[in-house]
């Protein structure tokens, strides 16, 4: 057990931080925001081309995609050193996340250049099409079909939640391509570009706003997708799924110790009850970094651990939530302001992030419901880590 | 920070586990529990194993190591308050073996002649009817005592393992040669508190108000190896009282002349005893970090008997045919105690870390451990014995030893609320914009919320 981390990984931090120092837009030069999660203005756009090119973007990467093959250490404090100055790593997250990370683990030489480099350097951005109107935890349960014809796949169906779908270039579109087949088997994964014909997007807003348009349904008409884009193997899809998230996993506690350092920096507790939950939240964020240090070890050893890191995302997301409530009760008539700003202007943050008490409180359920919902968390945690019988 | 055990102490984590599984069977608590078997030889045990020699705060961890599966396995010898009570506030008086006790309040100190006179009772001491010697903490210092010097009756607690005694002190004098110069007042510099503790643990401190200036007397602390208890290295240590029972014992009158002192108030009550919390700011000191870490990794450890225990019966255990474990609304009260024990132990785990380091941060992670450790005991005592239904409420059930434990753990030194209100007030206080008016800031820090989004980049270039 060591409270500091080794010479190489702190000599990491701090060259980024002097990156960051030099390099980072200013606040006039970031003026427009991004309106949704494919949606990257085009300042964000130059400011993620130059995180790529100097290897700054996802350290982890080889120098090609963006990266100077970090360690995970490494990358876990250059991730640290961004939310400690509540810098967004990327305005297009699923694009970076999930889309790129699949095609540079399951893809061929072509379609990383074709699709990954692109998305890295936000020249394009990306959108990812899992969720369907039936197949939400029950992920594998999803019934868009695509039959291949000739050099195409056909696609027919619908999609749902799919965040930034309407700003997106290209979905990464989860599909049937087997119906008699275990559903877990029958599953292949396409990119969809937007601007195919028979492909429709409809944003629709949130509950924090009509105008706040980042969830889509998407439809698809007989939509023809060149078989070139199928990525991985036919009918192995439910291999990139679990791939796909598993990228997403391993540090996505970090997201929610961030959300958590910033809660405690934001709200102001006022009754001893407030303070009371205060003490709770700092306790909650103490923990989560201890844990999730402890998952970054084993992960920097290999050692992957996904129904550990359950506990991360069941504590992480849980602890946000509680301390959201409590910031928005304890602001009292003040948090009906809307909209209304409860943090200092970070300009190279999400405005989410800083937006009204409500607004947080009711964005901390996307933290308790997507990527696998708390009440699915504890299932996990109860069969996988205690043993305890499927039925 | 790798928050991991390393392969050293994975290994020491491994022959700990198997000690308590040989020497500490629960079988023998229960025997302990039932028909007054005698804890003496596992005591023994325990110290032939070297564990009562981990004293140096460096070995904080390995420390914890051990504490938590003795509160896993509910030990029912003196190890937790000789080590993590008795021996910080007495370093020098320590020996291998030797039990102890810390008494943390209700004892006051008065200038008598060339030393103090020590007056008060202790209700609720842990182990202080078993122990050999007892540091006293008063407004004039710590001061250890013979166990002969005091009037020591073991209180009945419900749980039946546990020795909680009520100790009076009833004119006990003492000199600055019992003074053990215990480091118990809030550190102004932490850190710097802190190296001299890793450094020296035994120095005697003099600026803690006491006059050095004494005639030569015979202190009551004075070798005390004579007392029938808990002493290592001889079978005379017979321990009487189980479950109800009451063991009296009236000391020696000791009186003697030393030199006078000048007592300033150590505040070692607000520091360890009953009166942490309410905005307090009371700062950290060894022997409060390290009572408070030791109660809670020991709890944490009960905790996580009580989850084993209660998996097995949720696995075992058919209703409608299956397995009750099966059933969702089980399985989420069991992932619910999972995570509650997995966050309280790496936060009792940090604690012991930073003590181990000498970190500055070692009072709020104390701070932080006892409350989390509390809040681990209400979900894991209240989903626990839920889930065991009828078979947890006998009493030959063993999971009533760890229940108890854990739950007369958040009793002392300090609930959770207390802990959390301790935390947040020292939090804001450091800096932290707070609803109160009246409260300082950090410069900048108090900014007011910003309601209209047009004004918002301005009000903060």
């Amino acid at each position: 057990m060591r409270l500091t981390f080794d010479g190489d990984v702190e000599s990491f931090r701090a060259e980024f931080a002097a990156f960051l120092a030099e390099h980072a837009p200013d606040g006039a030069e970031a003026a427009e925001r991004s309106r949704s999660s494919a949606h990257v203005p085009e300042w964000a756009r130059r400011w993620q081309r130059l995180l790529f090119d100097t290897g700054w973007l996802l350290p982890g990467n080889p120098p090609e995609y963006g990266g100077r093959n970090a360690t995970l250490l490494q990358q876990y404090v250059h991730l640290e050193e961004l939310a400690r100055r509540r810098i967004y790593h990327s305005y297009n997250p699923q694009g970076l996340g999930i889309v790129a990370a699949s095609l540079l683990s399951f893809g061929t030489e072509e379609q990383k250049r074709r699709w990954a480099v692109p998305i890295l350097r936000a020249e394009i951005t990306a959108a990812l099409g899992m969720s369907e109107p039936g197949a939400g935890s029950d992920l594998a349960g999803l019934r868009t079909r695509a039959v291949l014809d000739g050099d195409h796949f056909v696609v027919n169906g619908q999609k749902v939640w799919t965040s930034g779908a309407h700003d997106a270039d290209v979905l990464l579109t989860f599909v049937r391509t087997d119906p008699d087949a275990p559903k877990h088997k029958g599953i292949s994964v396409l990119l969809v570009p937007t601007a195919t014909p028979g492909v429709t997007r409809r944003p629709f807003g949130s509950i924090a706003g009509a105008d706040d348009l980042d969830f889509n349904e998407v439809f698809f008409e007989d939509a023809r997708v060149p078989a070139a884009n199928l990525l991985g193997d036919l009918n192995d899809g439910w291999r990139v799924a679990t791939g796909s998230l598993g990228h997403e996993r391993t540090l996505l506690w970090l997201s929610f110790a961030a959300r958590l350092e910033e809660l405690a920096e934001d709200f102001r507790p006022v009754t001893p009850l407030d303070r009371d939950a205060y003490a709770t939240l700092l306790m909650d964020a103490q923990a989560l970094r201890l844990l999730g240090s402890e998952a970054l070890a084993r992960a920097d050893r290999g050692e992957q651990d996904v129904a550990a890191l359950s506990v991360l995302k069941l504590l992480g997301s849980e602890a946000v939530q509680a301390a959201s409530e409590r910031a928005l009760e304890a602001a009292g008539p003040g948090a009906l302001a809307h909209p209304a700003t409860t943090a200092p202007h970070a300009h190279l943050h999400l405005e989410a992030f800083a937006a009204g008490w409500f607004e947080r409180y009711a964005r901390s359920f996307a933290g308790t419901i997507a990527g696998g919902t708390s009440e699915i968390q504890r299932t996990i945690i109860a069969e996988r880590l205690l043993g305890l019988p499927r039925k | 920070m790798l928050f991991e055990f390393d392969a050293d102490q994975r290994l020491w984590q491994d022959s700990v586990r198997r000690a308590v599984a040989k020497e500490c069977p629960p079988a023998l608590v229960r025997a302990v529990a039932d028909e007054a078997a005698d804890p003496g030889p596992l005591w023994r045990a325990w110290n032939r194993l070297g564990w009562t020699e981990l004293t140096a705060p460096g070995e904080a961890v390995e420390l914890a190591i051990v504490l938590e599966e003795l509160g896993r396995a509910a030990d029912p010898t003196p190890y937790l308050a000789t080590m993590t009570q008795f021996a910080p506030l007495a370093p020098g008086d320590h020996r291998p073996g030797v039990a102890g006790a810390a008494v943390l309040d209700g004892v006051t100190a008065r200038p008598d002649g060339g030393g103090w006179l020590l007056d008060g009772t202790a209700p609720h001491v842990l182990d202080g009817d078993r122990a050999d010697r007892l540091a006293v903490v008063t407004g004039a210092g710590v001061f250890t005592v013979p166990a002969e010097a005091v009037t020591a009756t073991r209180v009945p607690a419900f749980d039946p393992l546990l020795h909680v005694a009520e100790v009076t002190f009833d004119g006990v004098l003492v000199t600055t040669a019992d003074a053990t110069g215990a480091d118990t007042g809030p550190d102004t510099d932490t850190a710097e508190r802190t190296d001299e503790r890793t450094d020296e643990r035994a120095d005697t401190r003099t600026s803690a108000g006491i006059n050095a200036n004494s005639r030569a007397g015979t202190s009551v602390g004075a070798d005390v190896r004579t007392g029938a208890n808990f002493s290592a290295g001889t079978d005379a240590g017979t321990i009487t009282g189980t479950g109800g029972g009451t063991d009296v014992r009236t000391a020696a009158d000791v009186r003697t002349a030393a030199g006078i002192g000048t007592g300033t108030s150590a505040g070692v009550d607000v520091c360890i005893g009953a009166g942490i919390g309410g905005g307090v700011s009371a700062g950290s000191s060894y022997a409060r970090d390290l009572a408070l870490t030791g109660m809670a990794v020991t709890m944490v450890g009960a905790c996580r008997r009580v989850l084993d225990l209660t998996l097995e019966h949720v696995r075992s255990r058919h209703q409608f045919g299956a397995p009750i474990g099966s059933y969702q609304a089980v399985k989420h009260k069991a992932a619910d105690m999972h995570v509650a024990v997995r966050r309280a132990r790496a936060l009792a785990y940090y604690a012991a870390l930073t003590i181990a380091a000498g970190d500055p941060r070692r009072g709020t992670a104390a701070t932080m451990a006892k409350a989390a450790a509390g809040e681990c005991q209400s979900v894991v005592f209240r989903n626990g014995l839920q889930l065991f239904g009828a078979m947890g409420f006998t009493w030959e059930n063993d999971v009533q030893f760890a229940l108890k434990r854990a739950k007369a753990g958040e009793l002392m030194l300090g609930g959770a609320a207390e802990h959390r209100a301790r935390l947040a007030a020292e939090h804001l206080a450091g800096g932290r914009p707070t609803g109160d008016p009246l409260a300082g800031g950090r410069p900048g820090a108090g900014r007011p919320p910003v309601t209209d989004g047009g004004e918002r980049h301005a009000a903060h270039l």
